[in-house]
């Protein structure tokens, strides 16, 4: 008889170190952020939440960008695995794309007045909250388990070649040019520079060890499920 | 591959307009979207060229969900679907030809929402019309060749439209911008930088769906459930 | 309002959002296991009785 958790024991190792690390790190990022990057000279204090900020929003859109490959796989190589896979960036995406219009906008509220600005970026981060929140809701339907696997995917892909339509769409929206691409990070010290991206990596972790928890669950879920329709046999063999 | 698809058009085209019930309630949710926004204006009032064309494009997305739903349910009865899955054809002409069929049912819808919209929100073509004509063109296509490939996932579904809706406006939102952006300027708004910038979306647009929906449409409709 | 207080709000809303996602996270996992040991259970209960 196996002991009662050695189900999860066996596969949860890999987790830990990335859980503990991206956790530990992030932590001292607080340090970097709070009293080793220099304070902003124009937005003061509140710039401190870009910090935060944009590692919510790069790791949204890499979330994403993991949809859409794992949905290119559940396609074209029939990998049934990649199918959790998007399901958990998915909704780790909508979260973290989320959060990072959440605090785009108090940052805008304190440093222009405005709770919302039609800025492409902003545009474009919202759209796609709407389409991956639409992608669950269509993960959330009671529907036999090859369909809706193909539809999510079909879904997954196409939401992601939208993304760069709806950037260039919002620019055009704009009258901002393409041609005038300002990067916000060019005018960045040093000591920010390094900040932001100690904190874009530490998230990284957090981001890897969260996925990869949701996607376990997910498959866990299934294999229960697939158990209980099947029987006793099929526990056997997943016993070995 | 052609031949199958102009007879599912056909098809598709003689059941939709022979029922009468067809086209009519899409017509008649976008005819009203047109005149619920009219209310809006006071007396004497009449809508920016923007907002007018934003409405327009709206109730042509409400009638693009409605329509292509049809189309689809067309084939849930007497598992019709299988019939057009056993013939010796790509299963790829039956996404072309619905999204032909559902352009030709735009088409028709937009020849009364343009006029309403002139009639009930006070505007008049004054802008560019050539280039407005064919970015509208270009727009529904691009409308036609998504909603035929999402159409087909919706297909069977209880809650089908809500769902073929929050799925389908998010990602059609460069089109409406677009559609938007060039009706204000044939509705008469001056815009410095002209139609040209939106020709071009459109056109990246239609070829990337277009694409998509030839390559993804027999992972949806072929499916063996 | 002061700054700090609109920093403190955004920093809220972020680890308040990971938070309860986290705890989300934590209730699917406590419900797997419980259903896991039911089904061991049961597959014990089998066993013997074979």
């Amino acid at each position: 008889m196996p002991a009662p958790n050695a189900f999860w024991n066996r596969k949860t190792t890999p987790l830990f170190p990335f859980a503990l690390f991206g956790g530990l790190s992030f932590a001292c990022c607080q340090y970097l952020i709070y009293c080793y990057a220099p304070t902003e000279a124009v937005m003061g204090l509140m710039q401190k939440i870009f910090y935060l900020h944009l590692p919510l929003a790069w790791w949204a859109l890499f979330s994403f960008f993991v949809v859409f490959l794992g949905s290119v796989l559940c396609l074209f190589k029939r990998a049934p695995r990649a199918d959790s896979l998007c399901a958990a960036a998915a909704e780790v995406g909508v979260l973290l794309s989320g959060l990072a219009l959440l605090t785009g906008m108090v940052w805008a509220r304190k440093s222009w007045g405005v709770w919302w600005t039609w800025d492409p970026r902003l545009t474009t981060t919202l759209i796609m909250w709407f389409v991956y929140a639409g992608y669950l809701v269509l993960r959330g339907l009671d529907l036999p388990e090859g369909r809706k696997t193909r539809m999510c995917a079909v879904v997954g892909v196409v939401a992601f070649l939208d993304v760069p339509l709806v950037f260039i769409s919002a620019r055009i929206w704009r009258s901002i040019h393409p041609a005038v691409f300002t990067s916000k990070e060019g005018g960045l010290e040093p000591e920010m520079k390094l900040t932001v991206m100690a904190c874009l990596l530490c998230f990284g972790f957090l981001w890897a060890a969260v996925v990869w928890l949701r996607k376990r669950q997910i498959d866990s879920l299934a294999a229960l499920d697939r158990l209980a329709r099947t029987g006793a046999t099929a526990f056997d063999a997943t016993k070995e | 591959m052609l031949r199958m698809t102009l007879a599912i058009l056909r098809k598709d085209v003689k059941l939709t307009l022979s029922r009468g019930n067809g086209l009519i309630q899409a017509l008649l949710l976008g005819l009203l979207l047109v005149f619920v926004f009219s209310l809006s204006q006071g007396i004497g009032e009449s809508l920016s060229a923007r907002n007018a064309a934003a409405v327009f494009w709206l109730s042509s997305a409400f009638c693009q969900v409605l329509v292509f739903n049809q189309l689809y349910a067309l084939e849930e009865v007497n598992q019709s679907r299988l019939g057009l899955l056993l013939c010796q054809r790509p299963i790829q002409a039956v996404w072309l030809g619905k999204a032909a069929t559902g352009f030709l049912m735009l088409l028709l819808a937009q020849c009364v929402f343009l006029p309403a919209t002139i009639v009930f929100l006070g505007q008049n073509l004054s802008g560019p019309l050539r280039p407005a004509f064919a970015v509208l063109l270009l727009t529904d296509a691009g409308m036609c060749a998504l909603g035929s490939l999402l159409g087909a996932l919706a297909q069977g579904q209880t809650t089908r439209e809500s769902l073929l809706s929050i799925v389908l406006f998010p990602l059609l939102t460069p089109l409406l911008l677009a559609g938007t952006g060039v009706g204000a300027q044939a509705f008469g708004t001056a815009d410095p930088d002209g139609p040209g910038a939106w020709l071009g979306m459109t056109c990246a647009f239609d070829a990337i769906f277009i694409a998509a929906g030839l390559l993804l449409f027999p992972f949806l409709y072929a499916g063996d459930d | 309002m002061d700054t700090t207080i609109w920093l403190t709000l955004a920093n809220a809303a972020v680890w308040i959002g990971l938070g309860a996602y986290i705890a989300f996270l934590g209730l699917r996992q406590h419900a797997l296991s419980e259903r896991l040991a039911q089904w061991e259970r049961l597959q014990n209960k089998h066993d013997k009785d074979d």
